[in-house]
């Protein structure tokens, strides 16, 4: 089994290709306006301007006053836009991490007992990827109701059983490895040896594989929002509008573009992002 | 071959299982039975008779048992909103959504496949870009997007499609298109990197060595290896025959299982979500079950070896 490095070797130091520069100013721009919603937006979310109800944006025959447009009740097409970016992001944020603790802590249980605790991880790896995740997650939702706790929380659920999958794999090769056993014969704790020895050595990795589930959990929640099973109205996100913005698509299409432009470009350049980190960190490639 | 049969239906069996005792455990994390059913402010009395009458009142592992009997049975209760079988009702929209995913999946791989192996062959041509480029953006661009970009353009624009409904087959292009773009960049995607990495093994470059003519070598040597990781993807895409249209039945407003799936999640008839769910897994495991018997016809190294590597 080959060392997991967290330094890449000493290379020529290249600059990231200019669409990777694209995409990392581009979520610059949306954490911007996430953290200073309050400040930049024209309007409040929900305050209505009834003489401007479905007045186009600027280029469309628009004024400044409402530069992205209006929706049917007059309200800001970019004051909405700019909230639904914090939520969006904010679930998003949530969930990955949520996602990356639970699956990291399991993977490292089943790799340190070893016997029934790895093969009970190793059972819920399975079940998990036995169902469509957008299945699991509406059933849960049926149950259980809607609050926007359980949201983050359920989209924290996506995407576990990877984390799961390679912090075992990694933490058992690990352990084969000099430095672990090193550790543990020093009379480091458990938590002392995952914690301080293994997880830095494995991080590398797990970073990677969190910007991958990240577009995956701003795609789920956008989907359920747009379902109208995510968030709930009065809270907006990029999928609740564009499944808002639906009813009106012969009328008013920029209701449901604005929005659909924001996720996918948001969501690919994560993905960028994550395959460039991919192929800088990632040790088994190279 | 008989062991690795018997293991593979004992996996498919325990995880069928897990999946029922997911739906019993999260029925009964989500309140009581009877006092759902029953209202708020029905009588005590009334509320323990209820109990008493569907077992509510014996220990937990009985009912544990009961609900894996019933469900065995092909008792898997009624609706709570027209009190007709949960699972008569979800049987009814099967064929609507097969209509969109059938067709759709032959689209995947009528598209997918052809165009991830030419893109592999014609690494860093024109051809090879825009279908990375189509890859990237089936991943990117959520199938509500794609849905109502199409209406906006074919309906609304044109004209020349209706936007939704169940009336003819007309009604049934837009979205199968968008159930099958997405799925054919994901499939390209993937049959190129698995013809990549089988057209740099030491094998195809013995093979070109000894004067085998590269078509040859592609089909008798390439694709046979490539076809394993492929298959995977596929497999997978059959499992999602019965769910995997429900965002975009909801799109177009066809009447099939997802519309269903979602309907009675927001009316809370937790019966049908249940009886879907099951329903779900039971499509996925088979699947699932598949793709491993295919493995072991494709690839004749993995018949009697483990399957699970370490990651």
């Amino acid at each position: 089994m080959q060392v997991a490095v967290v330094t890449p070797p000493k290379r020529r130091v290249a600059g990231p290709p200019p669409l990777v520069i694209f995409a990392i100013i581009w979520l610059v721009l949306m954490l911007a306006t996430a953290l200073l919603a309050d400040v930049i937006s024209p309007y409040a979310y929900t305050a209505l301007d009834l003489r401007n109800r479905l007045s186009p944006p600027i280029g469309l025959g628009g004024s400044l006053v409402h530069a992205l447009g209006t929706d049917e009740l007059g309200r800001d097409v970019l004051s909405r836009l700019i909230y639904s970016i914090r939520t969006s992001l904010l679930i998003a944020f949530g969930a990955t991490i949520i996602g990356a603790l639970i699956g990291t802590s399991l993977g490292f249980l089943a790799a340190h007992f070893r016997g029934l605790v790895e093969q009970a991880v190793l059972a819920l790896v399975d079940f998990s990827a036995s169902l469509p995740f957008l299945i699991l997650a509406l059933a849960v939702l049926a149950f259980f109701g809607n609050s926007m706790l359980l949201l983050v929380c359920l989209l924290g659920l996506h995407a576990w059983e990877r984390y799961a999958r390679i912090a075992r794999g990694l933490a058992l090769a690990a352990g084969s490895q000099g430095y672990a056993a090193a550790v543990r014969q020093l009379g480091a704790s458990p938590w002392r040896i995952y914690g301080r020895h293994v997880l830095p050595n494995i991080a590398s990795t797990l970073i990677v594989s969190m910007t991958l589930a990240f577009p995956e959990i701003i795609l789920l929640e956008s989907g359920l929002s747009f379902l109208g099973l995510g968030v709930q109205p009065p809270a907006t996100s990029l999928g609740s509008m564009v499944g808002y913005g639906r009813e009106y698509l012969t009328r008013a299409p920029w209701i449901m573009l604005a929005p659909a432009t924001t996720i996918v470009i948001t969501t690919l350049s994560v993905s960028l992002i994550g395959d460039w980190l991919r192929d800088r960190l990632d040790p088994t490639l190279h | 071959m008989l062991r690795f049969l018997t293991v593979r239906l004992l996996r498919a069996a325990l995880t069928v299982a897990m999946v029922v005792t997911f739906a019993f455990v999260v029925l009964r994390m989500s309140g009581d039975p009877a006092q759902i059913i029953m209202g708020a402010d029905a009588p005590p009395e009334a509320v323990e008779a209820f109990r008493a009458a569907w077992g509510l009142d014996r220990p937990l592992w009985v009912q544990y048992f009961n609900y894996f009997g019933a469900i065995l049975s092909g008792d898997l209760g009624r609706s709570m909103r027209d009190g007709r079988d949960a699972i008569q009702l979800v049987a009814e929209r099967i064929p609507a959504t097969l209509a969109l995913t059938l067709p759709a999946l032959l689209m995947k791989v009528a598209l997918g496949i052809p165009a991830g192996i030419y893109a592999a062959l014609h690494r860093n041509s024109w051809v090879d870009r825009l279908v990375m480029i189509v890859a990237v953006a089936g991943f990117t661009v959520p199938s509500f997007v794609l849905g109502l970009l199409l209406v906006l353009v074919f309906a609304v624009q044109l004209g020349w499609l209706p936007s939704g409904g169940q009336e003819s087959w007309r009604h049934a292009i837009l979205p199968v298109v968008t159930l099958g773009l997405g799925g054919a960049a994901v499939l390209a995607r993937f049959t190129r990197s698995a013809m990549l990495e089988v057209l740099g093994q030491p094998y195809i470059r013995t093979a070109s060595a000894k004067g085998v003519p590269w078509h040859a070598v592609v089909t008798n040597h390439a694709l046979p290896n490539a076809a394993i990781p492929t298959v995977t993807i596929i497999g997978f895409m059959m499992g999602s025959l019965i769910a995997g249209a429900v965002v975009v039945e909801s799109v177009f407003s066809w009447p099939g299982v997802g519309r269903l799936l979602v309907v009675a999640v927001a009316n809370r008839d937790l019966a049908v979500v249940q009886c879907i769910l099951l329903l779900v897994a039971a499509t996925m495991v088979f699947a699932n079950l598949v793709v491993d018997l295919l493995y072991g016809l494709l690839d004749p190294r993995l018949r009697n070896a483990p399957k699970r590597a370490v990651a």
